[in-house]
């Protein structure tokens, strides 16, 4: 699954992101990253664009220039503190959206009257592009680190919500029946049978929605400059300091593969430890 | 007779009754608080300035400009993405000495491309149609490349043996076989190709509902902001509403594009 926006493929059923997560024969195979040797084509590009840099226009500066300039923003000590605002902003959002996206999840899981009352509503609140909430919501929350996280929660939203509604539907009766007869008060079920039944299919709901988070909060930095990465790229881009910018994009997308990365190894884990039922 | 109790049932009355309570909410608390929420327009508000907008026909021009762009980038991005994506999936060297240059490509966000092509291309056009295939041609590639490596080999066994030529093969097994991934990769695209359009039109591209959403912004129209929000959401929902019934009329595949058994 690609870096992609809330999308009509949201919802995964948790069973077949397990036998597409699962160590199998065909995963094995492949194994989890393509030969090395396909290194080769970009390299040799990256090689020919060094070469040739010379005799390109001023914003394709070779890439050793690249280097340079995240060396120029680390002296200037503008580096660390940006990607230390991006980290935030995502961290921020996306824990934000997986509490909010299990909370409405679960509520209108476990009631198909209010599952049926939101539905319209939840179903354009989801079809709004997050680029078109930028504006909105700087109109509402200004220019601020709040603003920042509520964009970004409110795309990363979606895939959790959305799991964890059909997970709730896919919860062995057994389970609840069982929990029943032992009385277990509300609160009880939720914590001790509900919710660990539920975490494969929030977590399948987390992978989708963990690259959205970081694509959107790149995108609100690069909108509206608060602070971060992504305003850095915006301010390189405008000052013609274009080496500072692709060494910048560079470390966006290392975020991006550190995010994937992060996600696939506790997806392994949870599925590991919490088989989804059925 | 059926059809139309069907119809009625269909219709989700308890879902309209919510969303205008929650509007009729929104509407009462920007008037009991008017004072202090100079930022929120009311929903009445906001629908007469809709009605000016599309009367004088700018919201029109702005829907019709996003919406080209949108398809023609998708279109683009699905000619360009099916066919690298077959190509990758079907010759295994190819994929072997490309693939993990594109892995490390694909991890690069396409929105921090936005400022840089801004640069090359200007405020034009040409940046917001590079942009939106750039971006969308991604998952489509991606999942062509993923349904053709997943074709069973039972299947390409029968082909071989029907002696089947290479072009047969993958005109009658292959691309039946992978079609379900493939859509799922244009459905992701065209979502993602709207998005990239109205961020290369909010950024720079004179031109479409993006451009209209920021003029508003520029103007201090809250009202006009929101006609323009909501056109997006509603362009959004209609587009995925209009793949969706493309794709229901393809025979063998459900609404959703993936195949029944």
């Amino acid at each position: 699954m690609t870096a992609a926006v809330p999308g009509a493929a949201d919802a995964v059923p948790a069973a077949a992101a397990a036998a597409e997560a699962a160590p199998g024969a065909a995963r094995r195979r492949s194994g989890l990253f393509p030969p090395l040797r396909g290194l080769l084509p970009l390299g040799l590009l990256l090689v020919l664009w060094q070469l040739t840099a010379a005799r390109l226009p001023l914003y394709f500066p070779p890439p050793t220039d690249w280097a340079v300039g995240l060396r120029e923003l680390w002296d200037a000590g503008l580096l660390l503190p940006a990607a230390a605002a991006t980290v935030r902003t995502f961290g921020l959002g996306l824990g934000a959206a997986i509490v909010l996206g299990t909370a409405v999840g679960l509520a209108v899981g476990a009631s198909p009257a209010v599952d049926r009352a939101l539905r319209p509503t939840l179903e354009f609140a989801r079809a709004m592009p997050p680029a078109a909430v930028v504006p909105i919501a700087t109109l509402l929350l200004g220019f601020t680190a709040t603003m920042k996280v509520v964009v970004v929660t409110s795309a990363a939203l979606w895939s959790i919500l959305l799991n964890t509604r059909s997970g709730l539907r896919q919860v062995d009766p057994v389970l609840l029946d069982a929990a029943r007869s032992l009385h277990l008060r509300g609160s009880e079920r939720l914590r001790k049978v509900v919710l660990p039944a539920l975490l494969p299919s929030v977590f399948v709901g987390v992978r989708i929605a963990a690259p959205v988070a970081l694509v959107i909060t790149l995108l609100v930095e690069i909108l509206t400059q608060v602070d971060g990465i992504g305003a850095l790229i915006g301010l390189s881009q405008r000052n013609f300091q274009f080496a500072r910018g692709y060494g910048l994009i560079l470390v966006a997308a290392l975020f991006s593969l550190a995010v994937n990365a992060l996600v696939s190894t506790l997806q392994e884990y949870v599925l590991r430890h919490h088989p989804p039922a059925g | 007779m059926r059809r139309a109790a069907d119809g009625l049932r269909r219709v989700n009355v308890a879902g309209l009754l919510t969303m205008l309570a929650l509007l009729g909410v929104w509407e009462t608390a920007v008037r009991a608080a008017s004072l202090q929420l100079t930022t929120l327009p009311p929903p009445s508000a906001v629908a007469a300035r809709a009605g000016d907008l599309l009367l004088s026909g700018t919201l029109v021009a702005d829907l019709l400009h996003t919406l080209q762009v949108t398809l023609l980038g998708w279109l683009l991005a699905g000619v360009i993405g099916v066919t690298l994506g077959l190509f990758l999936g079907l010759w295994r060297p190819a994929w072997r000495w490309s693939m993990a240059s594109l892995e490390l490509l694909r991890a690069v966000p396409p929105i921090t491309l936005v400022p840089m092509a801004l640069f090359v291309f200007g405020f034009s056009v040409r940046t917001e149609l590079t942009l939106v295939v750039y971006a969308s041609t991604w998952p489509v590639l991606v999942n062509t490349l993923e349904g053709a490596r997943a074709v069973r080999p039972e299947l390409r066994d029968v082909a071989r043996t029907l002696r089947l030529s290479r072009w047969q093969t993958l005109r009658k097994v292959v691309l039946p076989a992978a079609a379900p991934s493939i859509l799922v990769g244009l459905q992701l695209g065209l979502s993602l190709a709207l998005v990239l359009a109205i961020v290369a039109e909010l950024v720079g591209n004179p031109a479409g509902l993006g451009q209209g959403l920021v003029l508003a912004q520029l103007a201090l129209r809250p009202e006009e902001m929101f006609v323009y929000f909501f056109t997006i959401g509603l362009l959004g929902i209609g587009l995925n509403a209009a793949l969706r019934v493309l794709v229901a009329r393809i025979p063998g595949t459900t609404p959703y594009g993936r195949r029944e058994s």
